[in-house]
């Protein structure tokens, strides 16, 4: 093969390319050099391996590594993710409990209302207005709307604080028998009274009503002070 | 005496230990093992240094390179393919190759469009694969050669292997016809090859 080719781009073949590289006089390169050399590599990042090609169990090492590494940070973000969403399931269901509650309380004072409204509108309602008893309750004052088929309606005020294991307690006061207990009156903080109370229809007529203090839990007939009386 | 040296120095070629020894330091310097490069330094500093001054005719400069070509080998240790050929061979081929270029540089040659056809160096086109340094045997006899050839051809050669220059740029360095220049380095190859037993 001739070496200078007509094109004028010729070509030295490798042995004799690589020949005269090293058939130079050969010096000693100063000792300084040693370490200026040494110097100049020792603060820069490390020659890259990485970039002669992975072998394939390298390749799925690493590829399991970052699954595990990937599957690690996963769970850990799905733990926090449960821990938050455990603290808004208890927070939700203590809203839907208050709500229920709240709803039960609407519920309650709807019927309330309700019976109080179908009382008050009853075609037999009867007004009786209950007066303060000296000197227990000279202040205290109440008025009830009773029917014989829909119930009492019955609203106190200024009732007095009762004292320690004691209520109040309203009668129906018939000619005969003995009266009869309503039931019993759980007063607000300002002593104000506003229950609706359901009495038999068979009930005699009524002559008056009255509001007694009685031991807790109410007794079967009146033997306590008398706070309200009224008559119809 | 320089011939003497060469033959004596034991970085003027690599015995097949020695190419072995040099992959391995390269697979550890991949890693970053910087024991492996001072050892790699320690074998071929003198072979890539005494190219660089031969090429650039100065300490400071032949310094220079073998700083950068050592740096070179540092950071690209992990992409050498060792199936290309030596390790110092490779080393060899970038020093030359950086001489040239810093020669190039100093002499602040404009390159032009018109030139780029011609501006190519005799050897840069030289097939770089099955890099292998020559035995110190080959080397001796390859210097003696080189000794032996006619003064107009030594100069020739050495002008486009030492210099990069182009036939074209040695036949305008030598003040002689392109046709003459490409006959002298011509039958200065011949010699050469025959002087590695090479037909």
């Amino acid at each position: 093969m001739d070496v200078i080719r007509d094109d004028d781009r010729p070509e030295l073949e490798p042995p004799i390319l690589q020949g005269l590289g090293q058939a130079v006089p050969q010096v000693d390169p100063p000792l300084a050099l040693r370490a200026r050399v040494l110097e100049s590599i020792a603060g820069k990042p490390a020659a890259r391996p990485a970039a002669a090609r992975p072998a394939v169990w390298q390749l799925a090492t690493a590829a399991s590594l970052a699954l595990a590494a990937g599957l690690g940070l996963y769970t850990s973000q799905l733990r926090g993710r449960i821990g938050v969403l455990e603290d808004e399931l208890r927070d939700t269901r203590a809203r839907a409990n208050a709500a229920d509650q709240r709803v039960a309380d609407a519920q309650r004072t709807a019927a309330g209302a309700q019976s109080s409204l179908a009382v008050l509108t009853a075609p037999d309602v009867a007004r009786i207005d209950l007066a303060g008893q000296p000197p227990v309750a000279p202040q205290a004052s109440a008025r009830a709307f009773w029917s014989r088929s829909r119930g009492m309606v019955f609203t106190a005020s200024n009732l007095p604080p009762l004292p320690a294991g004691s209520v109040y307690q309203l009668w129906v006061v018939t000619k005969e028998p003995a009266p009869l207990s309503a039931g019993l009156l759980t007063p607000d903080a300002q002593g104000g009274v506003n229950e609706t109370f359901s009495t038999p229809p068979d009930i005699p007529q009524p002559v008056a009503l009255a509001v007694t203090i009685e031991p807790a839990g109410g007794s079967p007939s009146p033997r306590g002070e008398k706070y309200l009386i009224g008559t119809l | 005496m320089w011939v003497l040296l060469a033959v004596l120095g034991s970085s003027a070629a690599a015995p097949p230990e020695g190419r072995q020894a040099d992959q391995a330091s390269l697979a550890r310097i991949a890693r970053g093992d910087q024991l492996a490069f001072a050892e790699l330094y320690d074998r071929h500093a003198r072979l890539v240094f005494s190219l660089a001054l031969r090429i650039l005719q100065e300490r400071a400069d032949a310094e220079d390179i073998v700083q950068e070509v050592f740096a070179q080998v540092w950071s690209q240790a992990g992409r050498y393919d060792a199936s290309r050929g030596a390790v110092a061979a490779w080393m060899l081929m970038l020093t030359r190759s950086r001489a040239i270029d810093r020669l190039r540089a100093r002499r602040a040659r404009p390159e032009t469009a018109s030139e780029s056809n011609t501006a190519e160096s005799v050897v840069d086109s030289a097939v770089r694969q099955d890099l292998e340094l020559l035995s110190a045997e080959q080397v001796t006899r390859l210097q003696r050669a080189l000794k032996e050839l006619p003064d107009a051809q030594r100069t020739a050669l050495e002008l486009a292997y030492y210099e990069g220059l182009t036939h074209a740029e040695v036949a305008a360095r030598l003040s002689e016809p392109l046709g003459t220049v490409k006959t002298r380095i011509r039958q200065a190859v011949i010699k050469l090859r025959e002087s590695l037993g090479q037909m």
